[in-house]
């Protein structure tokens, strides 16, 4: 069986990261970003996604201990890592790319344009509609990453590394009203699969 | 804080065996509601328990007509087969809420209050441990601080056995409603009880926006009704009204937003109008709570004939609102008025979801909604009728 851990920020939908895994027939989990390396291997897990909170990564200074913990973990961890809304900014952020204020921040219904279908968009292009929660956005991708899909007021929606399996996205796809953010979940339990 | 593959037979198994080891020979009060998440948990309880669980249920004064008697009757059904303790402590909750405008002050007053008189009924019977339905989105919204659940204690770091001297038990606090449903079924619960309407735990008193009173109470209860009969057809998650003072802020920064909703709903800005109201209602943004105003708009009528409903501009005018001002977290477009008094409005929220965690604005049939208005401005108890017309995120489904 899959094992697939999420890292717990707080966030109002990471529980329910967890109960689509499990519909998936993963084995998943939520655990506090300040657990060890070490006892996430030993779990078994396969890959990481961690999910949204309610706070600000603008700078790696003003970390709450959690997020400190999360950027830590991310850094430290080989395994492919799905990270969503405030830790695909705080990828960006530890990284070496940028995260502020958006200009237009989103909430609900947001209208995603595939650019590039790498992985994890696999079958979405052109467009899907997808719900948002966000009032800080990803302005700048990290060296080596590049952009997969934007909206009208967000360019940068969905990132990944150009090589190793790190994949960031500024929507929802765990929310029921994503109806397409089931495929998301599934081509990124795809890329593991291959990979193991 | 393991989350299990949902299957219920084997959910039933692992929560009866916990339930057993904890208990023991011991008995539990079940605070029942008539819900189905409490229903639910109480009878998973009573599969551990037999007749040392004793299903009591807490009449708060809060609920819509005719409830109390029409629950006691529900859950006596021999699929249920509970007999179940009424204890009517109306009085306690309102003069406890009374006065109190604030949302959160008024949610933890009704926490208080509902643990008190839980404990009291414990003590008669010698119960230590009480069930109850607290599930998945009670602990999450509760713990990232969007809104206070009453049933949501140890998740907050509130020791119960210390506070009121018994140990909490929720068997189904990693569950989501639907997954509740698909248990209740399981458990051969009656099928208008697995698929009851929700209803919230400190009921009506969240549902009058600002401070509770009689007059908004009653209005409540009347608009109730209305909406239930008119909208029950269409089988939405979630549908109900709430009651607000027609008070408005009148803070220059919200003189724009006529021109913003004026411009998304390709209007002349003379056709449009939006009041701002004074009273504060509860919204999520960036998963942190917002408690931010109620937008109102009005459109002049004979556009809005040519106009009909058109939810797709309406949304795109609550995305411009909200934009142009962060302070406001809910927008209602307002279906019908009248002149006269008392200087109340009715809101009519209606939604989809799966879980609750996010929701989409009903399309409820623009006809219905009139009639539904006309109804209420007939009860004479309000002057305008709106129909609000914002998501979660960024408004919650409920405005407390």
């Amino acid at each position: 069986m899959t094992v697939v851990p999420v890292i717990y920020v707080k966030g109002q939908y990471n529980h329910l990261i967890a109960r689509r895994l499990q519909e998936l027939g993963v084995d998943s989990y939520l655990m506090p970003p300040s657990t060890p390396l070490a006892k996430i291997d030993a779990m078994g897990a396969d890959a990481l996604i961690m999910g949204g909170g309610p706070q600000s990564v603008r700078s790696l200074d003003g970390l709450t201990q959690e997020l400190r913990d999360a950027s830590n973990l991310m850094s430290e961890t080989k395994l492919p890592m799905l990270c969503i809304c405030v830790t695909h900014q705080l990828m960006a952020t530890t990284f070496g790319g940028k995260t502020n204020l958006a200009r237009k921040p989103e909430f609900g219904p947001v209208e995603i344009s595939v650019e590039d279908e790498d992985a994890i968009l696999e079958g979405l292009k052109p467009s899907f509609t997808a719900w948002e929660s966000h009032n800080d956005e990803v302005i700048a991708v990290p060296p080596n990453f590049k952009v997969l899909a934007g909206s009208d007021n967000c360019a940068i929606q969905a990132m990944r590394h150009e090589r190793l399996n790190m994949f960031g996205v500024q929507f929802h796809p765990e929310v029921s009203h994503t109806t397409k953010g089931v495929d998301i979940l599934k081509n990124f339990l795809g890329i593991i699969r291959e990979q193991s | 804080m393991a989350v299990q593959g949902f299957h219920p037979s084997s959910f039933l198994a692992v929560e009866t065996a916990r339930l057993e080891e904890t208990i023991r020979t011991g008995k539990a009060i079940a605070a029942v509601s008539g819900g189905v998440d409490s229903t639910v948990a109480a009878l998973v309880a009573k599969k551990a328990l037999g007749d040392r669980l004793v299903p009591v249920f807490i009449d708060t004064g809060f609920l819509r007509a005719g409830e109390p008697e029409d629950v006691k009757l529900r859950l006596a059904d021999p699929a249920i087969g509970f007999k179940v303790r009424l204890v009517r402590a109306g009085a306690q909750f309102l003069e406890a809420t009374s006065g109190e405008t604030g949302a959160e002050e008024k949610r933890k007053r009704f926490r208080e209050i509902f643990y008190q008189v839980l404990a009291e009924e414990a003590r008669k019977d010698g119960c230590d441990y009480v069930v109850q339905g607290t599930i998945a989105p009670d602990w999450i919204e509760t713990q990232g601080g969007i809104k206070t659940q009453h049933n949501v204690l140890e998740q907050v770091g509130i020791d119960p056995v210390s506070s009121f001297g018994f140990k909490i038990i929720e068997p189904l606090s990693d569950l989501y409603k639907d997954q509740v449903r698909i248990l209740g079924r399981h458990l051969n619960m009656p099928g208008d009880m697995s698929r009851r309407q929700p209803f919230p735990g400190p009921g009506l008193l969240v549902r009058c926006i600002g401070s509770v009173s009689k007059t908004k109470l009653n209005l409540l209860k009347h608009a109730t009704k209305i909406v239930e009969e008119k909208l029950g057809p269409f089988n939405y998650e979630q549908y109900f009204p709430a009651v607000i003072e027609n008070r408005f802020a009148k803070n220059p920064e919200f003189k724009d937003l006529k021109d913003a909703a004026a411009e998304a709903l390709g209007l002349p800005a003379s056709e449009t109008h939006v009041d701002v109201f004074e009273d504060r209602v509860t919204g999520v943004k960036g998963d942190d709570r917002i408690y931010g105003r109620l937008a109102g708009i009005k459109i002049k009528e004979d556009s809005r004939e040519t106009f009909g409903w058109l939810p797709e501009k309406l949304r795109q005018a609550q995305v411009s609102i909200i934009n142009r001002s962060p302070e406001v977290t809910r927008v209602a477009v307002m279906v019908k008025e009248r002149r006269g008094a008392p200087a109340l409005s009715v809101v009519i929220r209606a939604v989809s979801t799966r879980d609750f965690m996010t929701a989409a604005v009903a399309t409820v049939p623009w006809k219905i909604l009139k009639d539904a208005a006309e109804s209420i401005l007939k009860t004479g108890g309000a002057l305008r009728v709106y129909y609000d017309i914002t998501p979660k995120p960024p408004a919650t489904i409920e405005f407390e």
